[in-house]
């Protein structure tokens, strides 16, 4: 076995150990590279910057655990916006193994704003029927959701004050890490019910739903734990998603390092393979 | 029999389908109401999914259990981790914190699921790095183009990325918002045409192979 060949069967576990260390290293030792604040994100964040005190401000945080890393973040950052900006809070989830995740992130949030339950937010939790539970807070909010995620009735509730419906919503932010998720939020939601939507969701996704943005459908999109470090630096906190950049840029260094090595042993084989055969025949 | 297990359904489709299809036009107050009335039974509908849904889940993993299949242990995992999470939620009433103090659901929840799911997110990034390096060549003209697009964009999305090639945040943004935009539309635009085709096709019974035993 030639050495381009023993190269291209590399064992994958020196990859993970590179990989590993890329990891590691720039989260132990941080270098905190500046970080450009794209179109996309500045949408929400100006969007959220220019709403009145008071204003109903819903929150969808349609993710799991497992998409933690990217829309944690997020979630901190733009809950932090809007509790700075004086916003009423609707939060809640479209999916079930998500609930206990948004729960944790807007009570530490409201907690450090020092906003009060049921009179600045208010946590809906969770509620089966997917993309149907959107349609129905379209025509009832209380039918949809009668008592929010500590039992208490949602009708009455000071934050809830003059909204029956998603129509009384001024402004929607879903983080969705796949269906039910922004584009649930848009087709069954703004689309009838004609409030402004913004989107954040995991890198993977992000692709998808440029067309949705380019169009104006969403009026923003925070993609993936660049967009929550781009959040981040706009309100001036910077958190786990900019000490995670560090890493991030590491990653994707050595994998398109990797990526480079293996194309060039691979066109090495390729020129050996054929002086070989010409030399054949 | 065969009015109530063919005909009954098909005609329940066709009229729900066509009703909806005209509420989603008529700003009507009995029209609203419809909606809710409706999209209060898809929630009901949807909870009456989960439970048969889990329902399935534990035969599937009952036979494998008993018929000691290859990997049964696996299945006994996820009865003992189901189980035990039905058992301590209910306990609990389903609550994961009473005045800020996590209950025994809510520490299987932070301690358990929390970690797993977080393990199983964080591990796809070796494989991908392993399987990046294995098969992400330039063997054809378009696995190049692919390739040189891949490597900007993940150079415009990190700030290193951007230090060492200033140029790649601007060329990976205009990626992303023409060239990507643009083909995904038409693949959107494409499965909507076929999803509204389809829908067509349930409402009017050309299509029924959702009744059970394919077309007839």
């Amino acid at each position: 076995m030639t050495f381009a060949e023993r190269m291209l069967r590399i064992d994958r576990r020196i990859i993970f150990l590179v990989i590993g260390l890329c990891t590691l290293v720039p989260l132990l030792f941080p270098v905190g590279l500046p970080i450009k604040i794209s179109s996309e994100v500045r949408g929400v964040y100006d969007y959220i910057e220019g709403l009145p005190e008071g204003s109903v401000f819903l929150l969808s945080l349609d993710f799991d655990p497992a998409s933690k890393p990217e829309l944690y973040p997020q979630a901190i950052s733009i809950l932090r916006h809007a509790f700075k900006k004086n916003l009423r809070v609707v939060a809640m989830t479209l999916w079930v193994s998500g609930t206990g995740l948004a729960d944790q992130i807007l009570t530490q949030t409201a907690k450090e704003a020092g906003k009060e339950n049921g009179k600045d937010y208010v946590f809906l939790g969770w509620s089966p029927g997917g993309s149907a539970v959107i349609l129905n807070m379209g025509q009832d909010l209380y039918n949809a959701f009668p008592a929010d995620y500590g039992g208490k009735a949602t009708k009455g509730l000071p934050v809830l004050a003059g909204v029956q419906n998603l129509r009384d919503v001024t402004y929607a932010v879903s983080l969705g890490a796949g269906n039910p998720g922004v584009e649930a939020w848009y087709v069954f939601g703004k689309d009838k019910y004609k409030f402004e939507l913004g989107g954040g969701c995991t890198g993977v996704i992000a692709p998808g739903l440029y067309p949705l943005l380019r169009s104006g459908q969403i009026n923003g999109l925070i993609g993936g734990l660049r967009g929550a470090a781009e959040y981040e630096t706009l309100i001036g906190q910077k958190g786990k998603a900019v000490a995670g950049m560090d890493a991030q840029s590491a990653t994707h260094l050595a994998i398109i390092v990797l990526v480079a090595i293996c194309n060039i042993f691979y066109f090495s084989l390729r020129r050996q393979q054929r002086r070989q055969d010409g030399m054949g025949s | 029999m065969i009015f109530l297990r063919r005909q009954l359904p098909l005609l329940i489709t066709m009229i729900t389908g066509l009703v909806m299809a005209a509420q989603y036009y008529v700003p009507h107050p009995a029209s609203e109401q419809l909606l809710t009335t409706v999209t209060k039974w898809l929630q009901i509908i949807g909870g009456f999914a989960l439970v048969l849904g889990i329902t399935s889940l534990f035969h599937v993993h009952a036979a494998k259990i008993r018929r000691k299949e290859a990997g049964w242990a696996y299945s006994l995992v996820l009865y003992v981790g189901m189980l035990g999470t039905v058992i301590v939620g209910l306990w609990n009433n389903g609550k994961e914190s009473i005045d800020g103090a996590l209950t025994s659901f809510g520490w299987v929840y932070s301690y358990t699921l929390v970690p797993l799911q977080g393990t199983m997110f964080a591990i796809l990034a070796f494989f991908i790095a392993s399987a990046a390096y294995r098969s992400f060549r330039a063997r054809s003209r378009e696995a190049a183009v692919l390739l040189v697009a891949a490597v900007i964009v993940m150079m415009g999305r990190v700030p290193l990325g951007e230090y060492i090639l200033p140029l790649s945040g601007d060329l990976s943004s205009w990626i992303l918002n023409v060239l990507n935009a643009s083909v995904r539309r038409a693949i959107l635009i494409g499965v909507s045409l076929g999803a509204v085709a389809l829908s067509f096709k349930i409402i009017f019974g050309v299509e029924r192979s959702y009744l059970g035993g394919g077309k007839e």
